[in-house]
């Protein structure tokens, strides 16, 4: 993926909002000023495109290697006793990242696995990119992690060679060793570092071919298992430091307005409390809410302090907002002109001519990311130098989030991120950062900065509450002549303060220019193949914090198209897989992409075709049970499913099994793959039940667990079988693929079971939960 | 503030601590074992469970002032080197995604496994119905827990060894 940036490019980039570098105009001189600077560019998890720096000269950067040890890059160190050691570059949040991405570099390397160690690598840009987001982890690790473990293959052969007088061509390596087939002669890495250290080290080295590799494509175990399941240290809120103090912080439960009188008596009469310290907050709220922090000696003190806090917040405008407002608002905006994204042939012309149309509002509410492991996060000021540790997604962001808070250069802010008790999009924000290095400055000792659950659901960037009017019509033929999109969401854009179109983050593609073909928007939006197609988004005015969700707005697009067109074919009595695969297209429809991903209307075909077979589409559900499909394309991976399920008059459904079939180019770790499968599977099917945080008096609604519900163990599916397919092409993501086929996947499936068409999520709004 | 001495893991611990506070953050803050979890704080997500007397509980809304000399067990103590069936088992299985919620899992098993040592899927769905993961591993835990009751094997009193 690495190559060199047009100026489009940039500014595309720049949009995505967790970056490197402040403005586009920063990013174009770091491209001029630098010959030893190069760009890697993928997608994020905006859809945009996620940048991150990293210096050409990586080799020649890494740190003084030990006496007799071996550095070949920052990644890797091998030492005498056979010891090697490969840094963990990016988080991990359970998607698996510290098992996936040091496995490229033990694959070149060609390093025993069982006996490699692993250590969290602190934010430097030694180790290249170190973000995790967008599904994008081993798609930006591929090249850059697999080199570095080549060349150090590439010096312990040479070194080995040289000491038996023999042609490194004719040595070959496995589990750490060097082998000489010919005399027979093996000699270990560690007997062949020092020598090894000695060489110089070359810029590159050829690459495995892919038949030879043997630890990519297999099932290996997560690296911090037998850690997390004795309950050692790993995550953020594990952090301990000497002195350390414990802070919660106020937030006006009011969207969007500051404390304007605080009266503190009560809280800091309370036993083990401290301080009181007041947080001003950034002018972009992702970077940090105004506050009042409460500084303890103790969790639980404060915690208990916080809520004693007397505080008047000043007024929002925003004070009267509600749900209802906002759908009020979106069905005004819907009515009236929106921004045109996309246009081809005579919508209106082939709609009044269609022999089946539809016209239905589909309505998403607002979602928390509910982590398990609450917000948190580490600083300890000193002098001139700040220090994070956390759950951070994005540390290289977070350094300047926390550099701008308490005025410091980006340089004096040393990021090291913890494991991270799930993310699910919050964590690419890193205000909790922000706020623990306030606060930190503030009394002069580490702090560790923690929220209740309360505080966590209530203070949440939200996935956007989103309505969709969608319009299509079917022609006698049954094929799918037009299709009218019109979306009115919260645009995450906005919310941050981003000059750019609020369209940006709610509907991906290029964006060039105003109106944009159809292939430069993300492919499910506007189905390749329909002659007269439109598509329209509209922003609603709204105090309400919103930012990424996993899958983000994937999820609200693949739920209102994966359920329309499953209905279409319903009404024209079609197959919905035939339906799909009229309108799919095929290689030659998708030029390939000059930014991000490239979509190929065959590879979605293929997948949509496997899991219809594997999950039986075709054929009768049992008695009792019904049957629905969806698939969707997201970051660059294809993941279509077929679930099965039973309901009753209560409208409790049970799911029986879910077979889902995913394309992610090479498998890197299938049991990790397998897993993110299973889980995002579980994730969707519970946000898509239950998943709201109602808004009213310009607040959320909810406090804990009993009413912004989870999906629980007894209302799991009975089954999910994940099904992988083989690939050799550059990898893709799987943390956030499985996701948007769900929810349409079971819409549709109740609709089979009980002809009732669910329009909204959650689907508890309509009175359905699960069993 | 007052001073308690608690059986933790085997061990006499004092701590000075306000009565009111959970048990939760004694053993997080006081006594700094960190693998108990917080979640939710009102015994919604079994993220702090513990063993109270052999007893699965939550941790996050036990005041210390009610644990008297109860044998409290955390996740640091339910074997010594990790050994335990449940832990062996969740790594056979490759339970954990992020892990947050996987002590409060391993502890809710465990304790199911001492009393039914050979529970069916709906068993496990039941005992573990309190204990939320958000990244879904349901599937896996419930692989996992079959994996340890054969594990551990049944002994002659039918309780898990």
């Amino acid at each position: 993926m690495t190559r060199p940036l047009t100026r489009q490019q940039v500014l595309h980039a720049t949009r995505a909002g967790w970056y490197l570098f402040e403005s586009p105009d920063d990013v174009a001189a770091a491209l001029t000023q630098s010959r030893r600077t190069f760009l890697k560019v993928s997608a994020s998890a905006t859809g945009g495109l996620l940048l991150v720096v990293a210096s050409r000269d990586l080799v020649s950067a890494a740190q003084p290697a030990a006496a007799e040890a071996f550095q070949p890059h920052a990644l890797i160190r091998v030492e005498p006793d056979d010891r090697v050691t490969i840094w963990a570059s990016n988080p991990d949040m359970g998607e698996g990242t510290k098992t996936s991405l040091p496995m490229l570099v033990a694959e070149e390397l060609d390093a025993d696995w069982d006996r490699v160690q692993l250590e969290n690598a602190p934010l430097d840009r030694r180790y290249g990119g170190q973000g995790v987001g967008g599904s994008d982890a081993i798609a930006s690790a591929w090249r850059h992690h697999r080199q570095a473990g080549a060349i150090g293959r590439q010096l312990l052969v040479a070194a080995a060679a040289a000491q038996w007088g023999v042609p490194a061509d004719a040595c070959t390596t496995a589990r750490g060793v060097v082998a000489h087939a010919a005399s027979g002669r093996t000699a270990t890495y560690g007997s062949l570092a020092a020598a090894a250290a000695r060489l110089p080290v070359p810029a590159t080295a050829a690459l495995k071919d892919a038949s030879r590799f043997t630890l990519i494509g297999t099932r290996v175990a997560g690296r911090d298992v037998a850690a997390i399941v004795r309950g050692r240290p790993l995550f953020g809120l594990d952090v301990r430091k000497p002195g350390m103090r414990y802070a919660a912080i106020a937030k006006s439960p009011v969207f969007g307005a500051r404390a304007r009188r605080v009266d503190a008596a009560k809280a800091l009469a309370m036993p083990g409390v401290l301080r009181v310290v007041e947080i001003a907050g950034l002018p972009n709220p992702t970077h940090l809410m105004p506050g009042v922090a409460v500084v303890a000696e103790s969790t639980w003190a404060a915690l208990q302090a916080r809520d004693a806090l007397e505080i008047e917040w000043e007024p929002s405008r925003f004070a009267t907002e509600s749900t209802a407002s906002l759908r009020a608002q979106a069905a005004e905006r819907l009515a009236a002109p929106q921004e045109l994204l996309h246009a081809s042939g005579d919508v209106e012309t082939a709609l009044a001519g269609a022999r089946h149309a539809i016209d239905a509002t589909y309505e998403c509410g607002f979602v928390a990311h509910a982590t398990l492991e609450p917000h948190n996060c580490t600083a300890d000021v000193r002098g001139d130098d700040c220090w994070i540790e956390g759950p951070l997604q994005m540390p290289g962001s977070g350094r300047q989030v926390v550099a701008a808070a308490i005025g410091f250069p980006p340089e004096r802010v040393h990021v090291l991120s913890s494991r991270i008790g799930g993310g699910f999009g919050r964590r690419l924000l890193s205000d909790y950062a922000a706020e623990a290095a306030v606060v930190s400055k503030a009394v002069g000792a580490p702090v560790q900065v923690v929220d209740s659950r309360a505080g966590d659901l209530q203070h949440d960037y939200y996935r956007p509450f989103a309505v969709q009017r969608l319009r299509a019509g079917v022609d006698a033929a049954g094929r799918i002549v037009a299709w009218d999109h019109a979306l009115a969401t919260c645009s995450r854009n906005s919310y941050r303060q981003d000059p750019r179109p609020p369209s940006s983050t709610e509907v991906y593609g290029s964006y060039v220019g105003a109106v944009k073909a159809a292939q430069d928007l993300d492919p499910d939006l506007v189905p390749t193949r329909i002659p007269h197609a439109r598509l329209r988004y509209a922003a609603l005015d709204t105090g309400v914090p919103t930012g990424a969700w996993r899958a983000p707005s994937h999820m609200a697009i693949a739920f209102a198209i994966e359920t329309l067109i499953d209905e279409l074919a319903a009404r024209a009595g079609r197959s919905p897989i035939d339906l799909r695969l009229d309108i799919l297209g095929d290689t030659r429809d998708v030029p390939p992409s000059a930014e991000g991903y490239t979509y190929d209307p065959a590879r979605m075909r293929a997948v949509i075709q496997d899991a219809a077979e594997r999950g039986g589409l075709g054929g009768r559900a049992p008695e009792g049970r019904a049957r629905g499909f969806a698939g969707h394309f997201t970051f660059g991976s294809y993941c279509a499913q077929v679930v099965e399920i039973s309901a009753g008059a209560d409208k409790r459904v049970v799911v029986h099994k879910v077979t889902a079939v995913i394309d992610c180019g090479q498998p890197v770790n299938l049991l990790g793959i397998e897993a993110q499968v299973e889980g995002g599977i579980v994730d969707a099917l519970g946000t898509a039940f239950y998943g709201e945080v109602p808004i009213a008096g310009g607040r959320a609604t909810v406090a804990n667990f009993d009413r912004y519900r989870l999906i629980r163990h007894r209302e799991a599916p009975r089954l999910v079988e994940v099904h992988v397919r083989p690939s050799r092409l550059a990898p893709t993501g799987t943390g956030e693929i499985p996701l948007p086929p769900v929810a349409p996947a079971v819409a549709n499936a109740i609709a089979a079971l009980t002809g009732t068409r669910l329009r909204q999520t959650p689907f508890s709004r309509d009175g359905w939960s699960l069993a | 503030m007052a001073s308690f001495t608690l059986l933790v893991n085997g061990e006499r611990r004092a701590v000075d601590v306000a009565p009111d506070t959970p048990l939760l953050w004694v053993v997080r803050d006081a006594l700094n074992l960190v693998g108990t979890k917080f979640g939710c704080g009102q015994a919604l997500c079994g993220a702090c469970t513990v063993h109270v007397d052999g007893r699965a509980r939550r941790s996050c809304t036990l005041p210390v002032s009610q644990v008297g000399a109860a044998a409290v067990t955390t996740i640091e103590g339910l074997s010594a080197d990790g050994s335990h069936p449940v832990q062996r088992a969740w790594v056979e299985v490759d339970v954990p995604q992020c892990g947050w919620c996987q002590a409060g899992q391993i502890m809710s098993a465990a304790a199911l496994l001492a009393e039914k040592p050979a529970p069916t899927d709906d068993e496990i769905a039941t005992a573990l119905n309190g204990n939320l993961c958000r990244c879904g591993t349901y599937q896996r835990i419930r692989q996992a827990v079959h994996r340890a009751a054969r594990l551990a094997g049944p002994r002659s009193d039918g309780r898990l060894a």
